[in-house]
């Protein structure tokens, strides 16, 4: 069900920037898009049952670990992610001080 | 010597180089002259990283495949450099970078490591298209860009779910074992379709107008020549080895690129503008690239990807520097143009020709070659589609060249200074050489292997 | 009209996402993985454990095994710092945006005393990243808001951006001369070449801390760079 969910936020993500004209809003339809795809990439880890993979002190043979790859993948997305919006906020600054407008529809029909 | 420091030269000299503003520009050129020196020097075969063992960690593969792709885009990007150093040196550090993520992208052999690869790369394209001073147009890049990576991830994920692997030697080994294939179109087309929009295939490029089409002299030779490169030979890399196009898949992959090479062509000939003419010749050329990897032609492919870098970065500095000079991008303002400048005109008519494919230029022997393959393949439609998408290349390129040559009433002024004039010279003798005598290219014909080739033999 | 359009395409592309993975046989059910099939089976076993020596299994892969990976990743950040400060900054001086209110004595001192305990436990998860969840990105994160705080809470701060981007260079620079030492010292670029001592203890797992307080101080300085580079604006002279 978790990965259903997190397809269909992928989705929304995907509508969001197909419609929408306003940059912010561009660029909050991209990071609910990576969000969707940052669940999904972790909920194909999980094991039922399966813990943190951390080895503590207890000793016990009988634990289950969840995957501990697609968590370290997540936190190279996650990254990557953060840096790609700080640089399309920082281009959609630079697209308000020269056009003094966050809406695509209104740039064009400036030019 | 071992072929990290290719990637590792490039990102130390970046990192030193926010400290040391004023040496970066000398920082860039001296690794880029280095990395070209290395690339004679290290030996081919997996470069283990971290000391761990295939599957566990990331490697890095040299082969002949990826010698010339790494050959080609180091010296391209140190052309590129040495030719704006003095306009755009606050770019130096975002080059370095660019160097490392195409050499990553190029040597990985790891489906999420070429993932973190295409994003470096893409994020100093986006930076590089920054120069442009048009940041509408940079902003559609980001998105669609961004867009396409995540499309990738998705694909890249799906793979690791199924197999558990993200090691291609590892995952084509495991992909053979089952024979279930419809369950693997989904994520190869995924990845298809995130490289597509980097490699500009058709429905997928609609950055492309923008982003080259107001493109100066760093960003339209970068974009156009070192980065189409690249990513033209990642995406041969993974169509050869990982992607199985079979069945109604292949069909729809074929139609979808023979109707981005007619439709490339078809807008490159409605347009009048040089910079576009320019770029929708690249879109069409990046499609037949695509076209002959699928259709498992590699050799010609990739002395295709070759040639197309080398003329697309002469015609676009050209172009760009007369656009610079002259302030209009309209075929009829530059009219004339190489009437005062016959040795660049020279070198770019021998250029345009050669992407033509007339005959004693590259370009001929090329699609001679990869036209001869297409028959014994028995795709005599694509033949058909591939000579009337040249038929109409040939028409606006004939155009083009009338109109530079021949003065309007307009006087046209554009100094070329003696670093392009050596570059396009040396890049058209090159052309002319190849294209006469053509042995060598014959020769290197059977050294190209698939990884699981390479694997075979060790 | 064009946002039916835009509907129409997203449906598609998710119903055939969700149809295609439910068909599959070999897309595992969400919770039914068998680990044994995968990779990381094998960052699992004990033996490997004891050879990279870091108690948390994630940042074994992170830093250990796919270090490369997160040398890119911190390349990713460096190259969208420079980015960002290449578009906003401009060749002039530049000077803080001016904020709506004026901070009382109250806020300015009660955000300094705050400051120094964010940046405590951001030292705190950044030391302790092999031994239990965190590490250097959520701690370089940590130190970047602190700074955030200082920004909003007083209208003269002003972070030192030169000694910012002196720290983000050295950083970087030493996680790849560490990747040099190891192709010296051991055969393979980013390998471990110091002795990994006992599982769980501070002291352990080799490079893994080392390279981890580096990510922590490159990652911090960077985004403080960004953020600094959004709360400024050229002085108009």
């Amino acid at each position: 069900m978790i990965q259903y969910a997190a397809i269909i936020l992928f989705v929304f993500g995907f509508y969001g920037l197909l419609t929408n004209k306003n940059v912010i809003k561009m660029i909050i339809s991209l990071n609910i898009m990576e969000i969707g795809l940052n669940i999904f990439i972790i909920s194909i880890g999980f094991v039922y049952d399966g813990i943190a993979p951390i080895i503590s002190s207890t000793v016990d043979a009988g634990l289950i670990y969840v995957d501990p790859l697609p968590q370290a993948l997540v936190l190279t997305a996650i990254v990557i992610g953060v840096g790609t919006t700080a640089l399309a906020l920082a281009v959609a600054k630079s697209i308000y001080s020269k056009h003094h407008t966050f809406d695509l529809d209104e740039v064009e029909e400036a030019l | 010597m071992s072929a990290i420091l290719l990637i590792a030269i490039p990102l130390l000299a970046a990192f030193l180089s926010i400290m040391l503003k004023k040496f970066a520009p000398y920082l860039l050129l001296g690794v880029g002259v280095f990395n070209v020196v290395l690339l004679f020097l290290i030996p081919e075969g997996f470069v283990i990283l971290g000391g761990f063992n295939q599957p566990l960690g990331i490697n890095l593969l040299l082969d002949t495949y990826s010698k010339i792709a790494l050959m080609l885009v180091n010296a391209v990007v140190v052309v590129i450099a040495f030719v704006n150093i003095k306009e755009y040196s606050k770019f130096s550090s975002i080059l370095l970078i660019a160097i490392a993520g195409l050499n990553g992208l190029i040597l990985t052999n790891d489906l999420f490591n070429l993932y973190v690869f295409l994003e470096i790369s893409a994020i100093a394209a986006y930076l590089i298209s920054t120069s442009n001073k048009k940041p509408v147009k940079t902003f559609h890049y980001i998105i669609i860009g961004a867009v396409g990576s995540s499309l990738f991830l998705f694909g890249v994920v799906i793979l690791y779910a199924m197999f558990g692997t993200l090691n291609m030697v590892d995952l084509i080994q495991k992909i053979q074992l089952t024979n279930n294939y419809s369950q693997l179109i989904l994520p190869f087309l995924l990845m298809f379709i995130g490289l597509g929009v980097e490699v500009k295939l058709l429905p997928f490029n609609s950055w492309v107008k923008g982003v080259l089409g107001e493109s100066n002299t760093l960003s339209g030779p970068m974009i156009a020549s070192a980065y189409a490169a690249a990513f033209g030979f990642v995406l041969g890399r993974l169509i050869t080895n990982l992607f199985l196009f079979e069945g109604s898949l292949l069909t729809v992959v074929t139609v979808i690129l023979a109707v981005g090479i007619v439709m490339g062509d078809l807008m490159a000939f409605a347009s009048n503008k040089a910079r576009e003419i320019l770029l929708y010749s690249s879109v069409a050329q990046a499609a037949i690239v695509a076209m002959l990897f699928v259709n498992g032609i590699v050799i010609w492919a990739v002395y295709l990807i070759v040639a197309n870098a080398l003329s697309k970065l002469v015609m676009f500095l050209v172009v760009n520097k007369a656009v610079k000079d002259v302030g209009s991008d309209e075929v009829n303002k530059l009219q004339g143009l190489f009437s005062k400048n016959v040795i660049v005109g020279l070198a770019f008519t021998l250029v345009t020709l050669s992407v033509m494919g007339l005959p004693l230029l590259v370009g001929f022997t090329l699609k001679l070659r990869y036209l001869t393959e297409l028959a014994s393949l028995n795709q005599i439609w694509l033949i058909a589609v591939i000579l009337v998408a040249s038929l109409i290349e040939g028409i606006y390129f004939v155009k083009l060249l009338l109109k530079l040559w021949y003065e309007g009433q307009e006087k046209v002024e554009v100094k070329y200074n003696v670093t392009f004039k050596v570059v396009f010279v040396i890049i058209a003798i090159a052309l002319l050489t190849f294209g006469t005598y053509s042995t060598p290219l014959n020769n290197l014909d059977d050294s190209i292997d698939t990884i699981t080739e390479v694997v075979n033999n060790g | 009209m064009k946002n039916l359009f835009g509907l129409v395409i997203s449906i598609i592309l998710g119903v055939i996402i969700i149809l295609a993975l439910s068909n599959s046989a070999s897309f595992p059910k969400f919770g039914e993985v068998d680990l044994a099939d995968r990779v990381s089976d094998q960052y699992l076993d004990q033996a490997n454990i004891d050879d990279v020596g870091s108690a948390n299994i994630v940042t074994a892969v992170v830093v250990g095994y796919r270090g490369f990976d997160t040398l890119g990743e911190v390349t990713v950040l460096l190259i969208s710092a420079l980015g960002v400060a290449l578009i906003l900054g401009g060749s002039g001086k530049q000077k803080r945006l001016d904020l709506k209110f004026k901070p009382n004595f109250m806020l300015r001192v009660g955000s300094k005393v705050l400051f120094v305990i964010i940046l405590m436990t951001s030292l705190y998860i950044i030391l302790h990243g092999h031994l239990t969840p965190g590490g250097g990105f959520p701690g370089g994160a940590i130190i970047a808001s602190a700074i955030l705080l200082m920004y909003l809470a007083d209208d003269q701060f002003r972070s030192n951006i030169k000694g910012f981007k002196i720290l983000e260079g050295t950083a970087g620079s030493l996680f790849v001369i560490i990747g040099l030492l190891g192709l010296l010292f051991a055969n393979y670029f980013l390998q471990n070449f110091i002795p990994v001592g006992t599982v769980g203890s501070l002291l352990s797992a080799g490079i893994i801390p080392i390279i981890y307080v580096l990510i922590g101080l490159k990652v911090g300085s960077e985004i403080s760079g960004i953020v600094d580079n959004f709360l400024t604006e050229e002085e108009l002279i």
